[in-house]
């Protein structure tokens, strides 16, 4: 009978609910359009003290977890305060780009496209050729100097070459950098501890994975020790594959002219020797076994717990690992860069590229005044006095007095919200990375610290820029498995682990071209026969 | 559309004139009020978002709509069908498509018959609860401990190690994968799969189990002879739901289990429209994709539909 | 009831065989425990089975402290709720009918139901649809698209077609309407099935991610398992600099404990709802 009673009640309670929120929906729905009509046009009849007008833009980015951006928070005043726009950036899952992609085509297919945003995946290229982009070649000299000269003008003609129409006209902010960003980065102090040397030649490198190996270099009498390794998909091992003159990029492999002509780095037979000498590797037990199994989380486990001899990530970041693994386990490791090393015939590099990728779009519009507020903006951004200010955020929220010193306080999800604008890690150089690692710098930690700077001031001489710095990735349309390299990547890991033989490759090479290699290299080499005019 | 109906009608025998609907409104429009809600559901939420799918005829972009977009015909499909790989996820599909509907869909059936026969009640609801709490972790989760189980130093290697075997590393390689599907669908999901079944079995008259008990049945006859025949409908109305989704693997567990070693036999059409449609924002070949399951599903569901009618009667969904 | 020799050897073999796999069953949820208590060297050495190594609460501390979670938490608590009870009225009343052949529109819209189960609409126009009822930024997005579906409602239907006729019959005879006997008859001796169903529901709402993801970009108005991924979103390499945090937990700890958190609730509740799946407790009703 109870049961009876209660879902009478329920019942009853629901129904009523059920029309309510009917009348509920509709309210809404009127509620809404109208914010969204507001938010297009977000703040424009607001008066600050001045009696200037603030607009408010919307600007969509990268945002791993941080809170959102709100209006009259303490981070959109601090935007406010420095160039007179307001900022707001609602909270879009990241998820390695994918679901912000999905939900910033959303909201353009909505009609709602932010006011300034980062495009993810080459989508750039076709919000261009659809005409929602604004045209920036003339307005960003004039009204955004700062951005315009902080950028090298190399730089911009690539950015050129991205104009689908063909005429050279820019669209996009590029983020740049002067140095090669990545390399292979080895435990100095194992060298030393078993009284080696850094390696100069590929035998020399072996022979140090193998020392790595088998005499326990962490002395912790257990041969548990993973000389190097990567990640699942052959990725974040570049530094084997750089021995053979490979451009590539996280495991992607990149375009570079190899016998004089424009070709994808991952079908040269560079390729298959690196391949062959990576399975040797593997066969021998001087990678992780693991190598294309790890997760991100897995390999840096690995790493932080003292039994990885060399692994693959940017120069500027190994004070992370370095703190991390005194922090959780007390031993001082000494990450020092490994210079590239070249195979017999070959001659080794990192791959280096100038333009790392696109950074902002601005939406297409007739409204003055959005431009001018994100030409404000842009130009705040590229303002090298600003670059501190846009490091250390709110003080109190991302920074905090230390010995008289702001310093920026350890990432926290819960408290902060997203820094949208960070120029000192979007338009690089040696210096304003060495800049930044000074300004987090703290006593306790100076060595970790003073590894990475150090890192980052030898990289400029280990990189080759490669012929296809800055490639659209239009030259992919039409064509997602090369783009995503699902066919080299299956080649590849068999022909590590050995389940393939090294001659399957020469079938890889002949099916990728089959299956829109032949197409995707056409575009790659007009695309590059246009930047060398 | 038009034509399924036509074919669905046919085989229901819907009132020949339009005045005995009207007569069978008037005599039971408590029941037309009683749809109603849910069929306004069903229109907002699923039917108009689903005229939608004529994107697939388009090359649908964002900027343009739906109304602008130019139309391409059946360009999506063509693409899909001459795909390189189209026969390896085509049948790679089909066959895990087979696993779950041979292997993995009797399991909950067969869990719930044992289940029913724990007469400590105590320690029954702590085995219902114990099987079904593997549902509520998610595949990353799941898929993170799956490959743990059969990395290097795991329970699946120590346990080889100890027999002397060497270490295998069973996520890369490609004989591995089925097993490894169809177990840890099991793993995770039978023991849910059992609420059903379980809910059905407290319906069946205690009398039935009494009288047989009384003829002398063993425990083992009346699980065969009662308690199975009583659970049949609950059984065919969830194989019917099932086997729409014959095409759709759960795109969550084959991609937490897939690595590139072992694309050649779990490449799926759910990865493969991932991967190609939703990571490059291909609406249309999604769309196209998505279709062409949908269809196979609908023939499935219509043949299997009918062949439930003929088995047992009024045994189908309609 | 006397067993015979044969039988009981058969009753212990069976309960034998399910309490190890039970076991086996509980294998995900203690390491993810066992995870969520554990140090961080501990997660990063991957050494963690079913026990914590070096114990420590800093990843439960640092999740259970966080405002947003609690927030969430009770945004997600309320919805199920409303949305459960809701989503039983609508199913209920939909199934009723379906289940009837006298019905005549009964098979057509079992039909039209199926069929949206099979085809799904694209992602672009189930946003925009769903934006133009107002359910962007709404809360209402949480509860409204899970009141129905096309596979509950099959399943209720099922059930209630075995329903005894001639109860039914006897009823209206005493002057009962159509929605009475649902009310009084039907809904009162199906316990097992709405419980059943009700529980997918709310395990549906409490579990939603993929509709707040589209829908929700307001942190305050956050689902628990939204609140999660924010929380603890990973596996992302962002080259940015900022200084490290001395801290005993990684993403692993975290995400194991947010998990525990978000699955306790609604693991709870099934011993609980149990009783209605005892024997003969439909039958029991019918004739009380």
């Amino acid at each position: 009978m109870k049961w009876n009673k209660t879902i009478t009640l329920l019942m009853a309670g629901t129904m009523a609910i059920s029309t309510m929120t009917g009348c509920g929906a509709k309210e809404n729905l009127t509620e809404t359009t109208q914010t969204s009509a507001v938010s297009q046009s977000p703040g424009t009849n607001e008066e600050s003290g001045e009696g200037e007008k603030i607009v408010d833009l919307e600007v969509w980015n990268t945002n791993i977890g941080f809170l959102e951006v709100k209006k009259d928070g303490p981070l959109y005043n601090l935007y406010k305060d420095m160039f007179g726009v307001g900022i707001i950036q609602p909270y879009v899952e990241w998820n390695g780009g994918t679901t912000y992609q999905e939900q910033l085509n959303l909201k353009i297919a909505a009609g709602e496209m932010p006011d300034m945003f980062l495009p993810v995946n080459g989508m750039e290229v076709d919000l261009a050729k659809n005409g929602a982009l604004l045209d920036l070649t003339d307005i960003l000299p004039e009204k955004a100097p700062h951005l315009w000269e902080s950028i090298p003008q190399e730089s911009w003609d690539v950015i050129r070459s991205y104009d689908p129409s063909g005429e050279g006209r820019i669209y996009m902010i590029p983020t740049v950098i002067d140095y090669p960003l990545m390399c292979g980065l080895i435990r100095q102090d194992w060298l030393d501890k078993l009284g080696l040397s850094i390696p100069e030649t590929q035998e020399e490198f072996v022979e140090v994975l193998r020392a790595f190996k088998n005499q326990d270099p962490n002395g912790n009498g257990q041969t548990d020790e993973v000389p190097t390794g990567g990640r699942q998909e052959a990725r974040w091992m570049d530094h084997l594959f750089a021995m053979y003159g490979i451009a590539i990029w996280e495991g992607y492999p990149q375009w570079d002219v190899y016998d004089g002509e424009m070709t994808y780095a991952g079908v040269t037979p560079n390729m298959k020797d690196a391949l062959l000498f990576i399975r040797g590797l593997y066969e021998e037990g001087l990678i992780d076994a693991e190598t294309l199994l790890n997760d991100k989380a897995g390999w840096e486990g690995k790493i932080n717990s003292d039994r990885v001899g060399v692994y693959y990530h940017w120069a500027q970041s190994s004070y992370e690992y370095a703190t991390t693994m005194f922090n959780s386990i007390g031993v001082k490791p000494e990450w020092v860069v490994l210079p590239p090393v070249s195979a017999a015939g070959y001659k080794g590099f990192y791959t280096e590229k100038k333009v790392k990728g696109i950074q902002w779009v601005i939406k297409n519009t007739t409204d003055q005044e959005k431009i001018d507020a994100c030409m404000k903006v842009l130009d705040a951004y590229g303002n090298p006095d600003l670059r501190e200010q846009f490091f250390l955020g709110v003080v109190g929220e991302h920074s905090a007095m230390v010995d008289g010193k702001l310093k920026r306080l350890p990432d926290d999800k819960k408290t902060m919200e997203n820094l949208v604008f960070q120029p000192g890690n979007d338009i690089s150089t040696v210096e304003s990375i060495v800049a930044l690692l000074e300004s987090v710098k703290s006593e306790d930690i100076a060595w970790a610290f003073d590894q990475s700077i150090a890192n980052v001031k030898s990289m400029p001489q280990y990189g080759k820029i490669i012929a296809g710095d800055g490639i659209p990735n239009s030259v992919y349309d039409g064509y997602p498995d090369i783009m995503n390299r699902t066919l080299y990547v299956e080649y590849a890991s068999k022909i590590i682990t050995g389940e393939y033989p090294i001659d399957k490759f020469d079938e890889f090479v002949d099916k990728w071209y089959a299956s829109g290699g032949e197409a995707v290299t056409r575009a790659a080499q007009e695309w590059y026969a246009k930047t060398q005019n | 559309m038009a034509k399924k109906n036509k074919a669905a009608a046919n085989e229901i025998k819907l009132p020949k004139s339009r005045t005995s609907l009207i007569h069978n409104i008037k005599k039971y429009w408590p029941y037309y009020l009683m749809v109603l809600p849910g069929v306004i559901f069903f229109l907002v939420f699923k039917y108009i978002p689903m005229l939608g799918s004529v994107i697939a005829f388009q090359d649908y972009s964002v900027f343009k709509g739906i109304f602008d977009s130019t139309w391409v015909g059946l360009k999506h499909f063509k693409a899909l069908l001459t795909y390189p790989d189209f026969r390896r996820i085509f049948s790679n599909t089909l066959i895990l498509g087979l696993c779950k509907t041979v292997l993995i869909f009797p399991i909950p059936v067969i869990l719930s018959l044992m289940l029913n026969e724990v007469r400590n009640l105590k320690l029954k609801k702590a085995i219902q609860t114990a099987v079904y709490i593997p549902y509520f972790l998610s595949w990353v989760i799941v898929g993170g401990l799956i490959f743990d189980i059969f990395g290097v130093g795991g329970l699946f290697n120590n346990i080889r190690n100890f027999f002397g075997l060497n270490t295998l590393l069973a996520m890369q390689k490609e004989s591995w994968f089925r097993p490894i599907y169809v177990v840890s669908s099991i793993w995770k999901d039978a023991g849910w799969g059992t609420v059903v079944y379980l809910a059905a079995i407290s319906g069946i008259d205690l009398s039935l189990y009494e009288s047989a008990a009384i003829d002398g049945a063993s425990r083992l006859k009346r699980m065969r002879y009662i308690t199975f025949p009583l659970l049949v409908p609950t059984i065919l109305t969830l194989f019917l739901l099932s086997i729409g989704s014959f095409l759709e693997l759960g795109f969550e567990q084959v991609f937490n289990l897939l690595t590139p070693m072992t694309y050649s036999v779990g490449d799926v059409f759910d990865t493969y429209v991932y991967r190609v449609g939703i990571q490059q924002a291909q609406y249309s070949f999604t769309t196209a994709v998505g279709l062409f399951q949908s269809t196979i599903g609908l023939v499935l569901v219509v043949t299997f539909n009918k062949l439930a009618n003929k088995f047992s009667d009024d045994g189908g969904l309609w | 009831m006397r067993e015979s020799v044969k039988d009981r050897i058969f009753q212990g073999a069976l309960t034998f065989l399910l309490m190890i796999l039970g076991g086996i069953a509980l294998v995900p949820l203690l390491t993810v425990i066992a995870q969520s208590f554990s140090s961080k060297a501990a997660s990063d050495m991957n050494i963690i089975n079913l026990w914590p190594v070096g114990f420590t609460l800093d990843s439960w501390k640092y999740i259970l402290s966080d405002v947003g979670l609690w927030r969430a938490f009770f945004i997600t608590i309320i919805s199920t709720v409303i949305g459960t009870a809701l989503a039983l009225t609508v199913t209920a009343l939909m199934a009723y009918p379906l289940s009837k052949e006298n019905f005549k529109l009964n098979h057509i819209i079992m039909l039209f139901v199926i069929v949206t189960m099979i085809f799904k609409a694209p992602v672009v126009p189930y946003f925009l649809t769903l934006k133009g009822l107002g359910l962007f930024n709404n809360p209402l997005v949480l509860i409204l698209p899970h009141i129905l579906s096309a596979y509950n409602l099959a399943i209720m239907r099922t059930f209630f077609k075995q329903f005894p006729a001639e109860v039914e019959e006897a009823a209206m005879i005493d002057g009962c309407g159509y929605f009475q006997i649902l009310y009084k008859i039907i809904i009162p001796s199906s316990k097992a099935v709405l419980t059943t169903v009700g529980l997918f529901y709310a395990v549906t709402i409490w579990n939603q991610f993929q509709h707040p993801l589209m829908f929700i970009q307001k942190t305050e108005l956050f689902p628990l398992q939204l609140k999660i991924r924010q929380l603890i979103n990973g596996g992302s390499d962002i080259a940015n600099i900022a200084a490290v945090a001395n801290v005993n937990y990684t993403e692993g700890t975290l995400s194991a404990a947010a998990v525990v958190f978000a699955i306790i609730p609604i693991i709870a509740v099934y011993p609980w709802l149990q009783k209605y799946f005892a024997k003969g407790a439909m039958l029991g009703s019918v004739k009380g």
